[in-house]
């Protein structure tokens, strides 16, 4: 038995479930404003106090 | 000053009427950061190892065990799950509660995630040494262990996931982007490359072979590399990254481009010309994603460049970036035939593989590493000049590393495409090559065991604090 077919349609069907998947995501993006003009104020999350470590 | 008082606004903004601070434990970043780093230092013997068997063949001699062919995938494999993903993936749980603005999901499963990484790799040691191996670039270990990975993939994945599903916030800073996508492409790369190659045959499996290779670092360690510089670049500078808008371009980019490239590693190899010319195309697209990235940093340094000079992690990070520009065009320039029939299968190669997990994003695994150190332990770092050290003898062992075999790949190439000069001639005349590798080996080795020793010092001295 030569699974090459099989392993290789394995691999295209992956590969175009993550691409479709990517599409999906990257309009997406678009609809919840992260390409928008308020889409500069999540780099400030970086900077966001939340970060308390280890109780101090 | 002026890019100062805008964090402290916005950061007020976007805390205004918290009541209580987030208390992160940090277990599971302790426990995947010593282990990382202490496989760092073990793997880097290895290393050494190997540059000398270049310089003196007869070394160990006939160990089996010690052959160059035992311990050239426990290198690789050592150095790509054992250190570098191990690291990665102990920083990720560090910044991406930070970034959500809650606690880990999950500390307890984070914690067994730890533990059984750690079974892999110990397991994945012995399984290398006794000559265990699938025989496939990346891919040498056997597959139950590779069964392991994905559970152990799968337990981080939640934990990340649902950390961010928790999230206070309702936009995901671009280092979030980059870590799904990690996790995500990590599953369709790692199960194609090690379970879907093993059924194929001929040219066939060495296609899906090279397109895991190249995916490994392009939709694994190129991603999660750059949430790691994305999150402290500006935590390390004090200054909020240029644009969003643009990490989001170099995102995407990266997602659409990357996984045709794997193909341009047989060019001139058996396969379809559609395929190699698809994989030249798409390998010089790669400059978009590239460039986004590195102009958003530089950008982001912009009137920062001096604290360049005191600021270990932030030597590290940017260092980083210049050899990630270097590595980046060097990838598409290599893909192109005429290079290609030059450098392909030379010393070229590993030069350009180790300036990209090793100067690029071993550089922001040990930024991160330097950054989180103090603050997960809560202490200060045990020594600011052992880590200035740590980056100086990584930096100059690097560079002689990498130049050389950029260097010496060419002058392989030439003679190799030169049917009147004998294959051992060529060989020979690589001897002061690979003696300039071996100390630049020296020299890194020196970088990283002043690095465990700081981190231990560090971590040691928190233990000791917390006894007393």
């Amino acid at each position: 038995m030569d699974y090459t077919y099989p392993s290789v349609f394995l691999s295209y069907f992956l590969f175009f479930l993550f691409l479709f998947g990517a599409i999906y995501f990257c309009i997406r993006s678009f609809r919840r404003g992260y390409w928008g003009g308020e889409s500069e104020d999540v780099k400030f999350h970086v900077f966001d106090e939340g970060d308390k470590p280890n109780g101090r | 000053m002026e890019e100062q008082q805008v964090i402290a606004e916005k950061t007020q903004g976007s805390t205004a009427g918290a009541v209580t601070r987030t208390v992160h434990t940090d277990t599971t970043s302790k426990w995947f950061l010593i282990s990382s780093v202490s496989y760092f230092f073990i793997v880097g013997i290895v290393a050494i190892l190997l540059a000398a068997k270049f310089v003196w063949p007869e070394l160990l001699g006939t160990v089996s065990v010690l052959t160059y062919g035992r311990l050239r995938p426990l290198h690789v494999n050592g150095m790509l799950f054992g250190w570098l993903l191990a690291c990665d993936m102990g920083l990720a749980f560090y910044y991406v509660p930070r970034l959500c603005g809650v606690r880990l999901w999950s500390e307890k499963l984070g914690c067994a995630t730890a533990g059984l990484w750690n079974i892999i790799i110990l397991s994945a040691v012995v399984e290398l040494l006794a000559g265990h191996n699938q025989g496939l670039e990346y891919a040498e270990l056997p597959s139950w262990l590779d069964l392991l990975v994905v559970v152990a993939w799968v337990m981080f994945g939640l934990n990340i996931f649902m950390t961010i599903a928790n999230r206070k916030y309702t936009q995901m800073y671009v280092s979030l982007w980059y870590t799904m996508g990690t996790i995500l492409w990590t599953a369709f790369v790692y199960l194609t490359g090690n379970l879907a190659v093993l059924f194929a045959t001929g040219v066939n499996q060495a296609n899906l072979n090279w397109m895991y290779v190249h995916n490994a670092v392009g939709l694994i360690f190129t991603p999660v590399g750059l949430a790691i510089a994305y999150y402290f670049i500006p935590k390390a500078s004090n200054a909020p990254l240029h644009s969003h808008r643009l990490s989001m371009i170099g995102f995407w980019s990266l997602a659409f481009v990357y996984v045709w490239t794997g193909a341009h590693h047989m060019l001139h190899g058996p396969i379809s010309q559609w395929l190699q010319t698809i994989a030249i195309a798409f390998s010089v697209m790669l400059l978009i994603p590239v460039w986004t990235v590195v102009y958003n940093f530089f950008a982001t340094m912009k009137g920062q460049w001096h604290m360049v000079r005191e600021n270990v992690p932030l030597k590290f990070l940017m260092s980083g970036v210049v050899f990630y520009l270097l590595t980046c065009f060097q990838g598409p320039m290599h893909s192109l035939r005429t290079v290609n029939a030059i450098v392909s299968k030379t010393d070229w190669i590993p030069g350009h593989a180790h300036m990209a997990v090793l100067g690029a994003f071993s550089f922001f695994a040990i930024a991160g590493t330097y950054y989180v150190l103090p603050r997960i332990f809560n202490v200060e770092l045990y020594s600011n000049a052992l880590a200035n050290w740590s980056y100086w003898f990584l930096m100059i062992g690097g560079l002689g590393f990498f130049v050389t075999l950029w260097l010496g790949g060419f002058w392989q190439g030439w003679q190799w495409n030169n049917p009147s000069i004998p294959f051992i001639d060529t060989v020979v005349a690589l001897k002061p090559v690979w003696i300039v590798r071996f100390f630049s080996g020296i020299l890194m080795f020196a970088g990283i065991t002043t690095f465990l020793y700081n981190f231990m010092a560090t971590a040691l001295s928190a233990k000791g604090r917390s006894a007393a």
